[in-house]
């Protein structure tokens, strides 16, 4: 059976100036930064319940 | 005859582990060490990733330690071998695309406020410690791919002028620094990162600090770290 994905050659790579990257590389620093401004932006689960139980007098 | 009961010295003891003991717990007092929750504002997925750090090297060692029960015979030749070996290459890929996020975040909150500057170090110096632990596998794994790896890394090394410590094409020297000295000082950093987390509490989001600092002082608590001074707990 065949691989997924034919590495039976070079790397494939990004150039531009004195940036020498393989795409593997660049594809995973991409979702690095997706994963990155996701976490920032997504809202955590029961992080409002949370808040509101703060706010009604349930700090300790 | 009967013996009169002995009571227990007044004065301070000199044990030095009566002393370590009293610094330990003064330092990092129980409730501090294992607290019974974390402040509202840590319920951020950014606040994930140093914990999912911490969970992608577990199984790092895990893989690791079968691995280097079993030998590269059998990593390389069967089914299960070749599995385990990809658990740990991927458990590395996933530790460092997760300490690498964690690292972002805690950059642009600016975790060395409030007296973190060691938190920060630590952790630092975990990631510069990982990288040579991590690149030593590469060389560890007893293939060609190794061996071209370590022919070019060794010409790395010399270029530098560090090779007369490092010899690249070394396969006992490599592989001691791979499962030996470098995992026990990740460890051992990550260890000593936790325990100044905390110590010195989870760091708090920049809106947050600037109405603590504007809150009047008797209303934050002195004896607990600076999450205790938010009052709310998850």
């Amino acid at each position: 059976m065949g691989a997924i994905f034919n590495l039976n050659h070079p790397a494939h790579t990004v150039d531009w100036h004195f940036i020498h990257l393989s795409v593997a590389n660049v594809v995973v620093i991409g979702l690095m930064l997706v994963v990155f401004v996701l976490a920032i932006l997504l809202p955590f689960p029961h992080a409002a319940r949370r808040d509101a139980a703060r706010r009604g007098g349930g700090a300790s | 005859m009967s013996a009169a009961p002995t009571t227990p010295p007044k004065t301070p003891s000199k044990s030095w582990t009566v002393k370590v003991r009293e610094k330990g717990v003064e330092a990092l007092p129980p409730e501090r060490l294992l607290p019974d929750g974390q402040p509202t504002y840590v319920a951020s997925w950014i606040y994930v990733f140093g914990v999912a750090s911490i969970a992608s090297l577990i199984v790092i060692i895990g893989s690791g330690c079968i691995l280097a029960l079993k030998g590269p015979a059998w990593w390389h030749y069967t089914g299960v071998g070749h599995f385990f070996n990809s658990i740990h290459m991927w458990s590395v890929e996933l530790f460092f695309f997760v300490m690498v996020v964690h690292l972002w975040g805690n950059y642009w909150m600016a975790a060395w406020r409030g007296g973190r500057g060691r938190v920060w170090v630590t952790g630092a110096i975990i990631f510069l410690v990982a990288v040579p632990a991590a690149l030593t596998g590469y060389v560890s794994q007893q293939n060609f791919d190794a061996q071209w790896i370590s022919t070019q890394a060794k010409d790395a090394m010399n270029s530098v002028g560090v090779g007369s410590f490092f010899n690249l094409t070394n396969f006992g020297q490599m592989y001691s620094f791979h499962i030996l000295l470098l995992p026990i000082a990740v460890v051992a950093l990550v260890s000593v990162h936790v325990l100044l987390v905390r110590r010195n509490g989870v760091v708090p989001p920049f809106e947050l600090e600037k109405k603590l600092a504007a809150a009047p002082a008797a209303s934050r608590r002195a004896d607990g770290p600076p999450q205790a001074s938010t009052g709310a707990q998850t």
